[in-house]
């Protein structure tokens, strides 16, 4: 029969390829530096490169910073999930150039910045981050 | 059964065939037509058993109302090749019986999961943040706990010899867990309560007292950091949260209570002494997003019931798909429907491993949430991603999207608020403004996608609309109508003191 995938596949074959090759040439989704909770074989790949990641900027834990957290879904807090703010695992320190702008948690951004990986505890705001972009910035 | 059922079927198909045969034969040759006749006949074949249950399984699928339930469904069928629309979830066949629950609380329309839990293991209607607390007992209020306290089903039926399980993909101390066991003033207090509260003790600690004491037999479940001393480490990888620095795992092993903390443990545990299984810091993982070293909503059932059918008297067990609702929360539809998937393996897991005669086992939500469904789609329509137009021939759904006013496509799914809101706050200013962003098909069934919203709120809402209720085994017919949630309870409470 022909069945809704087979549609889908034809229906969307034309756009799927366009944007496709855009997003694996310039634009790393950010679970795709994840593999379930652990690093990617993709992030493992491209430590020390240049990337650029799409993902949410969450609300910065302070003003006036060059610090902020981008997260694969906007980070919305639900009052009757948590007790507590609750970081999700996979998420990716930004460390940028400039003092940042914040942009709204459910807009999506472009981070681009050096990966790095490896635990590691911000000194100052002690932010343990498995994952970072530094030399950043973020359209 | 089924080949009574075909029998009877039958039998009426030749009783009816002399009003049918005036009737148009593309009428009456229909599929449609014959499989309504079906079903008339098996509802008509349908047993009132009014037997005593000995085993009662309470199945909350949190927040999963009717419209979620209705997304899930078209969900797991269109993952089994079908369309979708026509799939029957194991809990919507004719052998349940059910009904619509009126979820509201004492103190508020759109109820929380704390007292609709609560409604359904005591037999009366809770108050908004509270969990096993009678009307009269005031949110966060310590000073008004005592004497307020009610009498869980867990309590009664453990007087009257029987086992109880609690399994949830939430944390054990969340709401629909902790109103198997405990009585909190506020929901919240799931490790601590606050400085001079003497009346209770915090929902963690319940837990464990009810572990040790003979109450509880089986738990299995997400939230280790609540039973782990501050800042010490959790078997789960994390930092504990416990300021009061108890270390709970540590005194239910004491107290001969077996523990697993990942699904290797649990396998290798004996069934002769109960069993404590914490998988996670906080929630289990999303289905979605699960690694094969945590035990799944279907391993976690499967467990269960077969440590506490060992007890000859029987037993109550509450199963939570916790994070149906935490997913919705997010405005994220691909992960409630993964979660959803699974629940419905759970229910039917559940079903294969009782017996109808023996054991009420009742399907329901605690409440609904803030989702809504975009019309006209056609057959077949992905039910997480963009609307289709109606086909003119056959029945799967034309290739064309349908386009709202701004020209744009839509998905068949959008929530009415939450994070998923096509409203942005502009810059240095408190309004709220923007256009729909123009997305494809493929963006649309991503998983991470979150549906559009319109009001913008940092999580979705629950809403107060109904859910739905199905039962079968011992006094399941009492389900039908439409209810007040407590009486769930005294369906459960009628069918385990039946004569």
């Amino acid at each position: 029969m022909l069945n809704r995938r087979t549609l889908l596949t034809s229906m969307l074959a034309t756009p799927m390829l366009a944007s496709s090759a855009f997003a694996q040439d310039d634009i790393i989704k950010l679970r795709d530096l994840y593999d379930r909770q652990a690093i990617s074989d993709l992030a493992k790949a491209s430590e020390g490169q240049r990337i650029s990641v799409d993902g949410y900027m969450a609300p910065p834990l302070k003003a006036e910073s060059n610090f902020f957290v981008l997260t694969r879904r906007p980070m919305s807090v639900c009052p009757f999930c948590e007790t507590e703010a609750d970081w999700p695992s996979d998420i990716v320190a930004v460390y940028t150039k400039r003092i940042i702008k914040p942009v709204t948690y459910n807009v999506k951004i472009v981070t681009s910045g050096i990966l790095e990986l490896g635990a590691y505890r911000d000194p100052e705001l002690g932010f343990v981050s498995l994952v970072r972009l530094t030399d950043a910035s973020y359209a | 059964m089924k080949s009574l059922l075909s029998i009877s079927a039958l039998a009426l198909g030749v009783s009816t065939a002399a009003m049918a045969q005036d009737l148009p034969q593309v009428q009456v040759s229909s599929d449609w037509f014959t499989q309504g006749q079906e079903t008339i006949a098996e509802i008509i074949a349908r047993e009132k058993n009014e037997g005593r249950a000995k085993n009662v399984i309470l199945m909350i699928a949190d927040g999963n109302g009717v419209g979620t339930n209705y997304a899930t469904r078209l969900y797991v069928g269109q993952q089994l090749g079908k369309l979708g629309e026509e799939h029957v979830l194991p809990y919507e066949t004719n052998d349940y019986y059910n009904g619509i629950v009126k979820t509201y609380n004492i103190n508020a329309q759109t109820p929380d999961s704390a007292p609709t839990a609560g409604a359904m293991n005591t037999g009366v209607k809770q108050r908004f943040n509270l969990i096993n607390l009678g009307g009269d007992a005031v949110h966060d209020d310590c000073s008004t706990v005592a004497g307020n306290e009610l009498t869980t089903f867990a309590e009664m039926v453990t007087a009257a010899g029987k086992s109880v399980g609690i399994v949830s993909t939430a944390r054990l101390t969340h709401a629909t867990p902790a109103a198997v066991f405990s009585k909190s003033a506020n929901r919240n207090w799931e490790d601590s309560v606050p400085e001079g509260c003497t009346a209770q003790k915090d929902i963690a600690a319940q837990m464990i007292d009810g572990m040790t004491s003979g109450m509880i037999d089986i738990a299995l479940g997400g939230g280790s950091r609540y039973f782990t001393p501050k800042d010490a480490p959790t078997p789960n990888g994390g930092t504990g949260h416990r300021p009061d620095g108890a270390d709970l795992i540590a005194e239910a092993k004491d107290a001969g209570i077996q523990y697993a903390s990942n699904l290797e443990e649990l396998n290798a545990l004996d069934m002769s002494k109960p069993i404590l299984g914490l998988w996670t810091d906080s929630h289990v993982s999303y289905e979605a997003d699960r690694p094969a070293t945590e035990p799944s909503l279907v391993d976690m059932t499967r467990t269960a019931i077969e440590f506490l059918s060992q007890n000859e008297e029987g037993f109550y067990l509450e199963i939570e798909a916790g994070r149906v609702d935490h997913a919705n929360h997010a405005g994220n539809f691909a992960r409630t429907a993964a979660d959803g998937m699974i629940w419905t393996e759970a229910v039917a897991l559940a079903d294969e491993m009782t017996s109808d005669e023996d054991t009420l086992i009742i399907v329901t939500a605690d409440h609904e949430h803030a989702i809504t469904f975009n019309g006209y789609c056609g057959r077949g329509t992905p039910i997480q991603g963009l609307c289709y137009k109606v086909s003119k021939t056959g029945e799967m759904h034309s290739d064309e999207l349908a386009l709202a006013a701004d020209g744009k496509p839509y998905s068949v799914i959008t929530y009415a608020n939450g994070s998923g809101s096509v409203l942005k706050q502009t810059e240095g200013s408190n309004d709220f403004a923007g256009s729909r962003p123009d997305v494809s098909q493929e963006e649309a069934m991503d998983l991470d996608y979150l549906q559009q919203a319109l009001i913008p709120m940092e999580s979705e809402t629950h809403s107060g609309e109904d859910v739905a209720v199905y039962a079968k085994g011992p006094w399941a017919h009492l389900v039908g109508g439409t209810i007040e949630q407590n009486l769930i309870f005294h369906v459960m409470d009628h069918a385990v003191n039946a004569k």
